[in-house]
């Protein structure tokens, strides 16, 4: 009899069922679960499970031990148990030397006697038997889907400092709220979120039974969409977005445009491709072709370039349906932003008068101003403000003066001029702001504004809590025939309508801010002082055409010479003068035209340019003073009526009586030589004396 | 309210420049607020250029986290698409730059 190895776990299943089916005690429970400790993993489930059903005892509730308990002295007793038998397997070898190894050998001598006997014997009957096989029975046991989830996520720069400035910002609110009762701040953006939470959960919910509810449901969305909508459309920075869109959108059109007035580069657009029909061959032998054409074009172009007289070339012109068939009567560049030019519209005569208009432009948006002043009077003048370049100053054909923030986007002047006493009664042909230095009390320089109007008036104007007013020089009218000594000499007995002489434009000194110069409409220019409210210092008399005064339009210093101004008059002229000399010195009538508006050149101290009516003509006296460089002929129906040079580029602002400002790039000037800024009399003294006259 | 009569004129003004061909403004959903082409074409639009701002956004912040991405511009062969991005919509013009 042999017994062969049993394999323990299989013992312990043996002992397993035969436990489990008596009762048993906790002491055998864990003898048995210790030995099931040994067995491998797989049967670990299935003992788990067998004797989660035979645990009876029930873990007595953990009382929580304090301190005191831990620290407290415990007594463990030790016993000896009685000796478990856990084990028992019989030997099947015997030692030779045993007692019993004598029974054993004569034993085992006996079984082999019997076996031999087996054979042939007839007690030994060989028979067959079948054991019966129970049908197996397969068991499938199929646990619940173990569903698998992929949750990733990237942590980027970005993100981490997003969380840790809401860290921070979380903690700051909970300080606020701690400290704040009520704060109305946090409790708005999260009545807002709840709202649009809402709005998510509605939409969810959407699949809810009845139809009322839907059709409940779905009308709070659509409206919640709608303001939501809404909100976005109203947002500053919807408004922004737009704003910044708009220009770009300008910089793509008018890129070549602009590019030039800034004088940068052309970007050209690279040519289309060539439609692929034609042959590989064909198509490389035209694109050579076209690569030597394009080198002669330019080889060309350069030597055109240094042939080709200088011209002004049409940029683009400043328009838009508001200014459509208003008069331009005004232009002036801001003092701080090169880019930012305002223009007055309005008409000059009597009975042409219409409705006005103040539009401030930005050179990055050609189409639409960026703000716009509107008003029932015709637009006089215009200047922006040095010390404060948001302010906005603008005359009106009625004599009230306005001041404007244009950083503000609202249309309410600032401060006006309609309630002050000693508002002008005429219109106000010209506006300056002038620094002038304290002098004594060494203060930064008070700036003021000075105005010009048709009532005979040069008024000083200071802000201080509103505008107050300070008349300069009150003009008079000087008759032709009365000696140059001046004004203060009036005939007796002359009927005269006025005492007052409308004055139509003034220019102060560019160094000394003292001195100025008024041209009136009597045809006269008048330098007067500050100091002097009641006397000129000198008059002028040049511009006459027969025994009719032309109005002076515009006098202006030139910015080189301190000695030398330039002034120009309905009576077709333009005269350049110098301080000591009462004579002019140059004069040019280059046309039948009234000339509305002269400038000097910011670059040159020989270049100025004039607009007449029909025409602008700019002019350069180091080339020649008999013609002008540059003319360029209005279209017909349109007059020319202001210019302005641009200060850092080539460019030049014409405004004309449709409403437009077009700008114009200088193109081949001759190249200013280093005295062109420098002494401009002798030039023209010596070219003088080669005139008749 | 001003504000909205601001904006509308904007809004007309932009779509009536030369060259512009569509102009859309976009909810964060995709849904269009207001649009001047056909449905199908927004929806689409928006869906991609969301996706193609997110990205740009992204790689603008990871490169500085306080710096933040305000305009986009993608000039193709056909025309040029300008996206100014923000969390809450997308102002989207499709403009042809003609010389």
């Amino acid at each position: 009899m042999y017994q062969n190895t049993i394999n323990p776990s299989v013992m312990g299943q043996f002992t397993r069922s035969v436990l489990g089916s008596s009762t048993v005690s906790k002491s055998s429970i864990s003898t048995t679960e210790s030995i099931a400790g040994d067995l491998e993993e797989p049967y670990k489930g299935g003992k788990l499970a067998s004797f989660t059903d035979l645990r009876v005892m029930r873990a007595a509730p953990e009382t929580v031990l304090t301190k005191e308990d831990l620290e407290k002295n415990v007594e463990i007793l030790l016993t000896e148990t009685d000796t478990l038998r856990f084990f028992d397997l019989p030997t099947v070898m015997v030692s030779v030397e045993s007692e019993d190894a004598e029974k054993v050998t004569q034993r085992n001598k006996k079984y082999e006697i019997l076996c031999k006997n087996r054979l042939g014997n007839d007690l030994y009957v060989e028979r067959m038997m079948q054991t019966f096989n129970g049908a197996p029975k397969n068991k499938d046991v199929q646990c619940d889907k173990i569903i698998m989830e992929d949750q990733g996520i990237m942590a980027t720069t970005w993100d981490l400092y997003d969380s840790y400035s809401a860290l921070e910002l979380s903690s700051l609110a909970v300080k606020r709220s701690a400290i704040e009762s009520s704060s109305k701040a946090s409790v708005l953006p999260r009545e807002r979120d709840q709202r649009l939470l809402g709005s998510t959960t509605d939409k969810n919910s959407e699949a809810s039974s009845l139809m009322d509810i839907e059709n409940v449901i779905l009308t709070k969305v659509h409206e919640d969409e709608e303001d939501h909508a809404d909100a976005i459309l109203k947002s500053d920075k919807f408004l922004q977005d737009l704003f910044f869109m708009e220009r770009v959108i300008m910089e793509n059109i008018f890129q070549p445009k602009l590019a030039a007035y800034r004088q940068l580069p052309v970007l050209k657009e690279p040519e289309p491709e060539e439609p692929k029909e034609f042959l590989e061959g064909e198509k490389v032998g035209e694109v050579e072709e076209e690569v030597k054409k394009e080198e002669e074009e330019e080889i060309e172009i350069n030597a055109e370039q240094s042939t080709i007289p200088a011209n002004l070339e049409r940029l683009w012109s400043f328009s838009c349906d508001l200014t459509k068939g208003l008069n331009v009567s005004s232009l002036a560049w801001n003092k701080i932003n090169p880019d930012l030019l305002a223009v007055g519209y309005g008409h000059f005569g009597f009975k042409e008068q219409k409705r006005g208009l103040a539009c401030c432009w930005s050179i990055k948006n050609p189409m639409w101003p960026e703000r716009v002043y509107p008003s029932p009077y015709g637009v006089t003048a215009v200047d922006f403000s040095i010390g404060t370049p948001n302010l906005l100053a603008v005359g009106y054909y009625n004599g009230t003066i306005m001041i404007y923030n244009v950083q503000s986007s609202n249309n309410v002047p600032v401060l006006d001029s309609s309630e002050s006493p000693q508002k002008h009664l005429g219109p106000v042909w010209q506006l300056q702001w002038i620094e002038q230095d304290r002098g004594t009390t060494g203060d930064d320089k008070r700036e003021f504004l000075v105005s010009i109007s048709a009532d005979g008036r040069i008024s000083k104007w200071v802000i201080r809590k509103g505008l107050y007013c300070h008349d300069l020089m009150r003009l008079k009218r000087t008759t032709a025939g009365s000696n140059v000594k001046g004004g203060d000499k009036e005939k007796k007995g002359e009927a005269l309508l006025s005492r007052q002489a409308p004055g139509m434009c003034f220019a102060f000194h560019p160094k000394d801010t003292n001195i100025y110069l008024t041209g009136t409409e009597e045809g006269h220019i008048h330098k007067c002082s500050c100091s002097y409210n009641e006397q000129y210092l000198e008059t002028y008399r040049g511009h006459k055409v027969s025994l009719i005064m032309g109005p002076v339009y515009k006098v202006t210093w030139n910015p080189f010479c301190p000695d030398i101004f330039l002034s120009c008059s309905a009576d077709w002229g333009v005269i350049i003068w110098q301080q000591e000399n009462l004579q002019p010195l140059l004069s040019f009538y280059p046309t039948t035209h009234v000339v509305y508006d002269i400038t000097w050149s910011p670059k040159s101290s020989y270049i100025f340019a004039a607009a007449n009516e029909s025409r602008v003509e700019i002019w350069d006296l180091h080339v020649s003073i008999l013609d002008p460089l540059i003319v360029n002929v209005a279209n017909p129906g349109i007059k020319f009526t202001t210019v302005l040079f641009a200060k850092h580029t080539d460019c030049l602002l014409v405004g004309d009586s449709d409403g437009q400002v077009a700008v114009y790039e200088l193109r081949n000037m001759p190249s200013a030589s280093d005295s062109g800024r420098g002494d401009i009399i002798n030039t023209l003294l010596g070219s003088k004396s080669n005139q008749p006259g | 309210m001003i504000r909205k009569t601001e904006v509308e004129e904007t809004l007309k003004r932009i779509q009536s420049h030369k060259g512009v061909i569509g102009t859309m403004v976009v909810n964060a959903e995709g849904i269009p607020i207001r649009t001047t082409l056909d449905n199908s074409t927004t929806v689409q639009y928006a869906g991609l250029l969301h996706q193609l701002t997110i990205k740009a956004k992204s790689t603008i912040r990871d490169i500085d986290p306080q710096n933040d991405l305000t305009f986009l511009r993608i000039r193709s062969k056909k025309h040029e698409i300008m996206v100014a991005p923000d969390k809450e919509y997308l102002l989207i013009v499709i403009q042809n730059p003609c010389e």
